[in-house]
This record gives C-alpha cells, structure tokens and sequence, in this order.
C-alpha cells in the first residue's frame, strides 16, 4: 500500500525554525487564509471549494422517506465524508483513518447538532413521510485544513440547494418537478464556519491559521472552532496535543469571527452572483421562444 | 540546434519511424527513460511525451512530465531515509515509488567501524546505480571510479521542496537556460542572496543557507515557476518582486 512520506528531519526542522522567525514557506501572515474560491454547479447544491491546493466537493441531494419512529416530527439530515486516494495515498476507502472520522464529527457537530438547519421543516406527514436530507463531502486533494474547506463547502451547498417543491391535498402527497413549480430552498437558520488554529513551539505559543499539509504534519496541537457571524460558538475542539494558554485561545476565537464573518459575506456574494446568473429575467422571459437572430 | 526541430510528440505505443532512429557506426544504440525494445527491432515509447533523439551519441529518450518517478540508472536523486537495516538503508524516493536500497559502505571514506549513522527521516543526496524494472533501486553516495562523494552524502539543514519532474530534470540540465528555460536559481543567485542546492530527479530540490528567509524565497520562487510555468522573463520579473518583498 503507498502511503504518504513523512515529512523529512531537514523540512520539520525547518518548518519551526522558520516559524520562529515569523516566516511561513508560502510568505503568509500568520493568521491569513489561502485564496478561497467557491464554484456552484449547474445543478442546485454542488458546491466546490478550492483552498490554495486543497479542493473539496460537497453535493446536496434530498429524497423522501419514512421518519425515524422516535422522532416523527423531525427530517433526516445526514452528512458523508469521503477520503479517497486521490486525495493523498494514504487514504484508502472502506478504512476510515482517523482524519477522516474526526472530519466526520467535527462537520456534524458544526453544522447538525448546531441546528443550522431545520429539521423540522423537512417533515411532510408526521410520522410517514419526510425529506431526507443528505450530503455527500469528497475531498478531491488535500493539502491542510480540510476541517475550514469541508464545513464552508457543506454550508455553502446547503444553502445553495433548493427541494422540489411539495403540497398535500386531502392526504395526498404530490411532489412536483421543477418544470411545474419552481423547487424551494431549506429552511436555513444560520451559516456556522469552522476556523481552524495550529499550534507550534514547545509550549504551543506560535499559533496559525490555514495550516498547509507540511504544516499539520509538525504542529504540536489544534483547536478548531466553530461559530457563525453573530458570534454564536457552536462548539471548539481541541482534541489533545499540548496545552495552550487560555487568554491565547480567546484571542484565536476573537480573530475566528473576524475571519467566520469574512467567510459569510463572501459566500452571501457568491450566492447572490449565483442567483443572477441563474435569473434569465423573470418567468415571462422564460417562456419567451425569441432569441437574438 | 539539430535536436531542437527534430523533437517530435509521441502517444504510448506509437510507432517510430525508422528514420527517425539514429544510425552510428560504432556505437550501440542507447535507449533513455520512456522508451522499450520490443525484439527483434521495434521501439515503443511507453509514456505521451517528446521524443528526443541525439545522433552524435546514438541516443535517444522521451522528455515527459510525468507525476510518477520512475528510478533510472545515473539519476541524482533526493532520498528520505526510511529505516536502517542490516547493511544497508532503505530510502524512499517519492510516494508512489518503491523504496530503494542504500548500502551503508557506499559512502565516501566509510568503513565497516567509520559508517554514517543516518537516523530515520534524514535526506540523502545519491545517484542511482541499479534500476531494473522488477527491482528495487539501488543507490550509492560515492562515486565507484574515484572513491570520492563528488557532492554526493546526507543533506544536514536546510530545506526540501517539492517540485514537479520535468523542472526538476530541467533544472539538472547542463545548460538549463537554453535548454530547458530556468534561469530562476542564477537569477537569484545573481541578486545577491547566498545559498546552495541539490536538485533531486525525484522531484525534489534542496536549499541550504544560513538565513531561513532565503531558504523560504528560493521556495517560493521554484514553485511559483513551477506551477505558473514561467519564462524566462517572467522568472526575471518573479525574482525582482520577492526580492524586493523580502527588504
């Protein structure tokens, strides 16, 4: 099996040194992210976001089925990562690393358990029938920090997705195709992005943003946290490692809204250039058979 | 140059024309990277690429950018030590490729009592001595003729970087301005910033110096050549711009 080479004595060595002396191997600040670039898909919820070399691909598909009998009241909502080898050799598939189970979670506590979206809103017949929710995250290349790519890619599909519309009339569900009514979008509460910090040092005093693949490889520890632009914390991880300071930790969450607040306007831009892009003019121009010639 | 108008792309499996194949009196035919004898007089390339062929030595090979290093006898590679066995060090070239084997006597001046101790992840610069297809690679520090490393032993400090194939073998051409348009290590060099490399046909290329922001800014330029597959020129103007970030 390939696996991924560690990184060399000479590159950790380096890395940290370099740190030390506020230099990053791209030329970074210390707390500036990659280029983002957000892309939608021809159809409704396919978001691909590319973070520097780091690309991932989120799709949104929904479906109806039965409710779970202990919550007849609610939808289901579901998010599926995927780490495949062409992402890094050492990733294979049906074997989750640890990566990838900690991606899992993150994203579900983030963007599930936080009540971004409302799961009541999916129920079409209480107890029978309702939408099931479900998006598929494929990390198509990995270099660092696939927590912030994968949570912007599943919010920026969510709210990029629109369900067929439905209506019931005398206990007759109909679910009509997009040519019959315009399908409609989920009923989103709030846009919750994931800001990931990497520690370095021997006490963890250098901390950085947007941590590359060389990177994540020598830092002492990380803390990810999660918050929407209101500054509501949905949850902040930090899963072992070395100790940090706890003023330093609030000085990363202050700086995580600045950021998470940078990430909401930029994909409220997107979906708003998205929207126009799709609007041929209203539903007359639509109909209209005239073209150019 | 003859070489230059007679370079000619070529698919796998595509047949070559017998003129193209280079006819010496004396010596043997020589086949390079990317190309295989199919007996009795077939010649096939194996990867998509430029066929280049050099009549004076009889030679020929594909120039290809490939994503895969395959060891080939005479590379100057960049090694990572795996792990230490009996009598020799296993290295791993790159990801994707099986690791090869290093002997720990073929090293300058090494002795059964005065070897080098290379712990685990340390770089080694080598040639490759033995690449047969079925087999794993083999490499040696120390050039066999003269008994001398010839630049050749581990890389302490300093920083490894990844680069594609084809800058790499670019970069390791004799003439890599003419022939292979990179200037950016020369161009460099000539502003003033002291450092030294080793350019592994591996892929990988290594940069010493005293100050880690040269280290960082000869990074920074080789990938940004690499990826954005500057010309000359517009290495010249990439170096003028980080040099002039770095004051």
């Amino acid at each position: 099996m390939p696996r991924e080479a560690e990184p060399s004595l000479n590159e950790k060595q380096f890395i940290v040194q370099a740190l030390g002396e506020k230099l990053r191997l791209d030329g970074r600040e210390f707390d500036q992210y990659r280029p983002l670039e957000l892309t939608f898909g021809d159809q409704y919820g396919v978001a691909n976001v590319t973070l520097g070399k780091t690309r991932v691909l989120a799709k949104v598909s929904a479906e109806v089925t039965v409710p779970y009998v202990d919550r007849p009241l609610d939808g289901v909502f579901t998010i599926a990562t995927e780490l495949g080898p062409m992402a890094s050799p050492a990733f294979e598939v049906g074997r989750p690393t640890e990566t990838e189970v900690l991606l899992a979670r993150l994203l579900e506590k983030t963007v599930r358990r936080s009540g971004a979206l409302d799961t009541e809103s999916l129920c079409l017949v209480a107890g029978q029938k309702c939408w099931s929710v479900r998006v598929d995250v494929h990390v198509l290349a990995h270099d660092g920090n696939l927590i912030d790519a994968s949570c912007f890619a599943v919010v920026a599909a969510l709210r990029h997705f629109r369900k067929p519309d439905t209506s019931i009339a005398s206990g007759q569900l109909t679910v009509y195709t997009p040519a019959e009514r315009e399908p409609v979008p989920l009923s989103w509460l709030h846009s919750p992005f994931c800001v990931t910090w990497s520690f370095f040092g021997d006490d963890g005093e250098t901390a950085l943003l947007d941590a590359t693949w060389a990177e994540e490889q020598v830092r002492v520890s990380s803390c990810t946290v999660s918050l929407n632009r209101h500054g509501e914390i949905c949850q902040i991880a930090k899963l072992g490692g070395v100790p940090v300071e706890a003023v330093a930790l609030l000085q990363c969450t202050a700086v995580a809204l600045t950021k998470a607040k940078e990430f909401s306007t930029f994909l409220d831009g997107k979906l708003a250039e998205d929207a126009k892009r799709r609007n041929k003019g209203g539903f007359m121009a639509e109909l209209s058979s005239e073209n150019d010639r | 140059m003859a070489t230059e108008t007679e370079r000619l792309y070529v698919l796998p499996g595509d047949a070559i024309d017998e003129p193209l194949v280079p006819r010496h009196k004396k010596q043997p035919l020589r086949l390079g990277p990317g190309l295989r004898h199919i007996p009795p007089s077939a010649i096939v390339p194996t990867v998509a690429g430029q066929l280049v062929v050099e009549p004076r030595k009889n030679s020929m090979w594909m120039e290809y950018n490939g994503g895969r290093y395959v060891p080939a006898q005479n590379d100057l590679v960049i090694g990572q030590v795996q792990r230490s066995a009996a009598e020799l060090y296993l290295v791993n070239l790159a990801a994707h490729t099986a690791s090869a084997t290093l002997p720990q006597l073929a090293f300058e001046g090494a002795t059964k009592k005065t070897r080098p101790q290379l712990a685990q992840g340390a770089l080694v610069y080598a040639r490759v001595v033995l690449a047969n297809r079925h087999m794993d690679a083999e490499l040696e520090c120390v050039s066999a003729a003269t008994g001398k490393a010839e630049g050749l032993g581990p890389l302490t400090g300093g920083m490894a970087f990844d680069v594609s194939l084809g800058l790499a073998r670019r970069l390791l051409m004799a003439r890599s301005r003419d022939e292979g348009g990179v200037e950016v290590l020369e161009l460099l060099g000539a502003e003033g910033l002291a450092f030294e490399t080793a350019v592994g046909r591996n892929g990988r290329v290594w940069v010493g110096s005293d100050s880690p922001k040269t280290i960082v800014l000869v990074g920074r330029a080789l990938r940004e050549t690499d990826e954005g597959r500057l010309d000359v020129e517009q290495q010249r103007k990439l170096v003028k711009r980080l040099v002039r970030e770095m004051r």
